[in-house]
């Protein structure tokens, strides 16, 4: 059989190259992935906030600074991944998410750095359709609440009242709040913000009632009136049990997260980023603009920040003018 | 006790029915029926019993061990992802290497500039497929300029690139295999079929936890999901070649090496680019999902849109995607049937090449001389504000009625279907399943049933696959339905017919994120939007099938049965459709495929169920529950796949 004994050596011969190069050469990290230079990567995670957030930081990176920027659509954990990888070099508005920085922070991978708070707050809860709050005012508390779910039931949910939830991917502890809370509701997962913001608008426009998660700095609470569920506060550790929950979602400082690499490179880009911080009505101005309006979200950072030349002009860093 | 009885009773008169001379019983729709009759029994009665522990859901434990399982997988690979050697060696390799490829491939088309990369399109799609095609690359181009997309759509055109490279790589060299050896052919028919069922939603997951976030994985996936069909048809290619014609090669003395370069390659050229423009349409429909795991380009365009509930931005990258289709299909088409290339003396042909690479050069020197680079985003045109305009429209005027019909929809028969499969005891859905394999396909398919059900409970989303296996029957029901009334009258009517292929071309090349949520602003949040997404995304071929089937039909026979004076229902349900009956069958098949991976991607919107659990996987990083639920598509795909393929299906 000589060409079966031909075709043998030749998987030998390869086996033996390929086990040559192997060796020969070197291991290989997923950061060393080509890329185009001066670049920065910014993961634009799925709500409008935090597209205002990163479109405003391009435009002054790529117009006032010289860099090329990358905005790249990821979800929330996946843009930690990223990070991990080297293939991102910041989130710029990040909601909590210790378990993560858990695993990639500097007690775990430690590809993964604190980048201090952005100066937003973020605000997680239930809401209600002012309307509704208005018709029957104890829907805003637990027991009223609790007396009421009848009212959110769906052909879907059929017995029991429908909770909205928003993308799978979000931060979420509704679950553990309807178990601790003896609450007769079932989630609905829209599946993505835009599909739950596009449900509460039909149902807004005929007066419907629902009963979602949402959250804020959003611009959507702008388009409509919109009261917050009350439960208790939150305190340390309430939320340790997922299952079980007994309080309301935190206060959120959301904070910056940046690539440990990028942070050692110390790039003028790098401590732009680093001094870079703005309230949550500024993130709205910008926000708005591009959800309300309908303007691209780089031109509505463009006229954001050709009126506001006083506010970011502090978060360049020194000497920046002089980059080779 | 009735509940053990009548299933296999059931399935006895299955067997029986189909050998025997039974009349009525003989007929599988009758028996289909009586399976659905029984399994409605079994619910009612499961129900009267109160829920028996005998009748309960399927037992979780496997499936939650393995769940378990996998999240430690992923658990190592996150912690070993930059030490192990598979990965530093190996995966890293690749992605590293494709992660690279495409930002050269895009640097390369940005260093080209927009007047480069248009006159090297232009010129190029003339010479290998005549003026109109290149007029329609001109107007391709001219849409992505227009849009203020160009920087978008070369990010998405390298990454098509990359994936197809790869696809072809892979491909043809396994076609070449799989069309010499009996042997490898049947090793691999399973597994293209395995890769063609299963939703591109389902194995992101899987590819990005080897590949990372980004343009590596996003290549990888789209260049699994293209490969099947150039296998496919390279393979046939190479079998269709004259027998005569290697005997006559090897008698003269070739090689296999020879007759394989010198005559099989040459003769199956024609069959093979048929398989390259087949798995470049995939690859373009694959790049737009694929946006989900952090690729960039046109489906990130429209993702990013789509979060901002702006209908219009994402249409005009639709758009795009869908002129980007065509173009891609009509050159590659061309070079296919090399119809309109146009006849050069083959003594002019290395000038004419010197002269246009000449062009070429020039016009990216020029284009980079004025700094052009990408097209300026000041001169484009804004579609976004009529389509939104349009759709504001369209929500307004019949949004109410649109609602309605929404929520009867689920409440009458989404809701019921889904009680009956999920509330009827786990063993007595998967005897019906087998008997409906037996009715349709034989033993082996119901065999092959029974297991894909079986698969499913043990990897503990039984419920979850019930509820997508429902909305899956039901929105088949309609495209099918849709299909076949749209199909005959598109065979009637030339007129029609011409106007009707472009809309088809358009509604199977638009990306369906598109119009997944303005299908929520009509029908309200849930499974029917995702339903009536469904229905768009697998229309076109139906009616093409069914269209392409009446056609078929000789008009001698059509001309015998109107001479006996059938009117004209009569020759159309006893001649044309049942000679159609092989198109109508593949259509059915083609349709329930088509549906089964929109209705995953329909998660999106709130269809939850298997989707639902695929989506959470990946934004959670659940890799258990991710993959167990992608496996639980496939499972459903293959029945589905299956049973519809019918009997002809071994021969195939």
């Amino acid at each position: 059989m000589p060409r079966f004994l031909r075709r043998s050596a030749l998987l030998r011969l390869f086996a033996a190259g390929l086990a040559l190069v192997m060796v020969s050469s070197c291991a290989v990290r997923t950061d060393q992935i080509a890329r185009d230079p001066n670049t920065v990567r910014i993961a634009v995670n799925g709500w409008v906030g935090y597209e205002a957030s990163a479109e405003v930081l391009a435009n002054i990176l790529r117009e006032e600074m010289g860099y090329e920027v990358q905005l790249v659509r990821v979800d929330e954990q996946p843009s930690w991944q990223a990070l991990d990888q080297g293939v991102m070099d910041v989130i710029v508005e990040n909601w909590g998410h210790e378990d993560l920085f858990e695993l990639y922070g500097p007690d775990g991978n430690g590809t993964a750095v604190d980048g201090g708070p952005n100066g937003n707050e973020g605000v997680i809860g239930w809401y209600v359709p002012a309307y509704l709050a208005e018709e029957i005012p104890e829907i805003t508390t637990l027991e009223g609440l609790k007396a009421n779910t009848d009212l959110f039931r769906t052909a879907q949910t059929g017995e029991r009242g429908e909770f909205l939830a928003g993308a799978p991917g979000f931060v979420s502890q509704d679950q553990g709040m309807i178990n601790a809370f003896d609450l007769d509701l079932e989630i609905v997962y829209a599946g993505s913000e835009a599909a739950q913001i596009t449900e509460v608008r039909r149902r807004y426009a005929n007066q419907e009632p629902v009963l979602f998660y949402f959250y804020d700095p959003q611009w959507f609470q702008e388009e409509v009136d919109l009261v917050k569920v009350d439960f208790p506060d939150y305190h340390e550790g309430c939320d340790a049990n997922l299952d079980d929950v007994p309080c309301d979602y935190p206060v959120y400082d959301l904070n910056k997260i940046f690539r440990t690499g990028f942070v050692e490179e110390d790039d003028y880009a790098y401590r732009f980023l680093h001094n870079w911080k703005w309230t949550n009505s500024q993130q709205n101005e910008v926000a708005q603009m591009i959800a309300d309006q309908g303007i691209s979200p780089p031109e509505a950072a463009e006229i954001w920040v050709n009126a506001n030349r006083d506010v970011w002009e502090k978060w360049l860093p020194e000497g920046y003018e002089n980059r080779g | 006790m009735a509940t053990v009885t009548e299933p296999a009773g059931a399935t006895d008169s299955g067997t029986r029915g189909a050998g025997g001379d039974e009349g009525l019983l003989r007929r599988s729709w009758f028996q289909a029926l009586l399976v659905v009759v029984v399994l409605v029994v079994g619910y009612q009665l499961t129900r009267l019993a109160g829920s028996p522990p005998w009748a309960s859901g399927f037992p979780g434990a496997i499936g939650n061990g393995f769940m378990a399982w996998l999240d430690g997988v992923y658990a190592w690979i996150v912690a070993n992802r930059n030490d192990s050697p598979l990965f530093l060696y190996f995966f890293n390799y690749i992605s590293v290497g494709l992660g690279s490829a495409v930002v050269l491939i895009n640097q390369f088309l940005n260093g080209l500039t927009w007047l480069g990369v248009t006159v090297i399109g232009v010129v190029a799609s003339w010479r290998v497929a005549g003026w109109r095609v290149a007029l329609l690359v001109l107007a391709t181009f001219a849409v992505f300029a227009l849009t203020g997309l160009w920087n978008e759509s070369m990010t998405t055109l390298s990454l098509i690139i990359t994936s197809v490279f790869i696809a072809l790589l892979f491909g043809i060299p396994l076609g070449i295999l799989a069309g010499r050896s009996e042997g490898f052919y049947r090793a691999i028919r399973p597994v293209l079929d395995f890769m063609q069922i299963m939703p591109a939603f389902a194995y992101l997951l899987p590819f990005v936890l080897l590949f990372g976030i980004g343009n590596a994985s996003a290549a990888v996936v789209t260049a699994v999901y293209a490969l099947p069909p150039v296998v496919r048809i390279t393979a046939l290619g190479i079998r269709e070649v004259n027998k005569g014609a290697i005997e006559a090669a090897a008698s003269l003395g070739s090689t296999p090496g020879q007759i394989l370069t010198k005559v099989q390659l040459p003769l199956a050229k024609r069959t093979i680019l048929l398989g390259v423009n087949q798995t470049i349409m995939l690859a373009v429909s694959m790049v737009v999902i694929a946006s989900v795991i952090g690729a960039g380009g046109l489906g990130d365009a429209i993702y990013q849109a789509l979060s901002k509930i702006n209908v219009g931005q994402a249409f005009q990258a639709g758009l795009a995607i869908v002129m980007l289709a065509i173009a891609m299909d009509r050159v590659t088409g061309a070079v296919g049937h090399g119809a309109h290339t146009p006849r050069i003396e083959p003594r002019y042909r290395m000038p004419l090449l010197g002269g246009m690479l000449a062009v070429a050069v020039a016009a990216a020197a020029v284009g980079r001389l004025f700094g052009l680079g990408g097209w300026p985003r000041d001169l484009s045109i804004r579609l976004d504000i009529p389509v939104n305009a349009a759709d504001k429209a369209i929500e307004s005027a019949i949004g109410p009625a649109a609602a309605a019909l929404g929520s009867w929809t689920q409440s009458w028969i989404l809701g019921p279907l889904d009680n009956l499969l999920s509330g009827s005891p786990w063993w007595l859905v998967t005897l019906a399943a087998a008997a409906f394999g037996l009715i349709f396909a034989g033993k082996r398919v119901a065999l092959v049933s029974a297991l894909c059900f079986l698969a499913i409970g043990l990897l503990g989303v039984w419920d979850n696959a019930m509820d997508t296996l429902s909305q899956v029957l039901v929105a088949t029901v309609v495209t099918i339905a849709l299909g076949v009334v749209v199909g005959v009258l598109m065979s009637r009517s030339d007129v029609f017919a011409l106007v009707l292929r472009p809309v088809l071309d358009f509604m199977q090349t638009l990306p369906p994120f598109v119009y997944l949520i303005p299908a929520v602003a009509l029908l309200g949040l849930g499974p029917v939007p995702a339903l009536a997404a469904a229905v768009i995304f697998a229309l076109p071929p139906v009616i093409r099938l069914v269209n392409d089937g009446i056609r078929g039909v000789p008009a001698g026979t059509v001309e015998a049965a109107t001479s006996q004076g059938s009117t004209k229902w009569q020759l159309l349900t006893k001649v044309e459709l049942p000679m159609a009956r092989g198109s109508l069958l593949l259509a059915v098949n083609q349709g329930i495929i088509l549906v089964l991976s929109m209705v995953v991607m329909g998660a999106l919107v709130g269809a939850g169920a298997l989707g639902n659990d695929v989506v959470l996987g990946l934004a959670q990083n659940e890799l258990g529950l991710g993959i167990a639920s992608g496996l639980a598509i496939v499972s459903l795909g293959l029945f589905l796949d299956r049973v519809t393929q019918g009997r002809r299906a071994p021969r195939a």
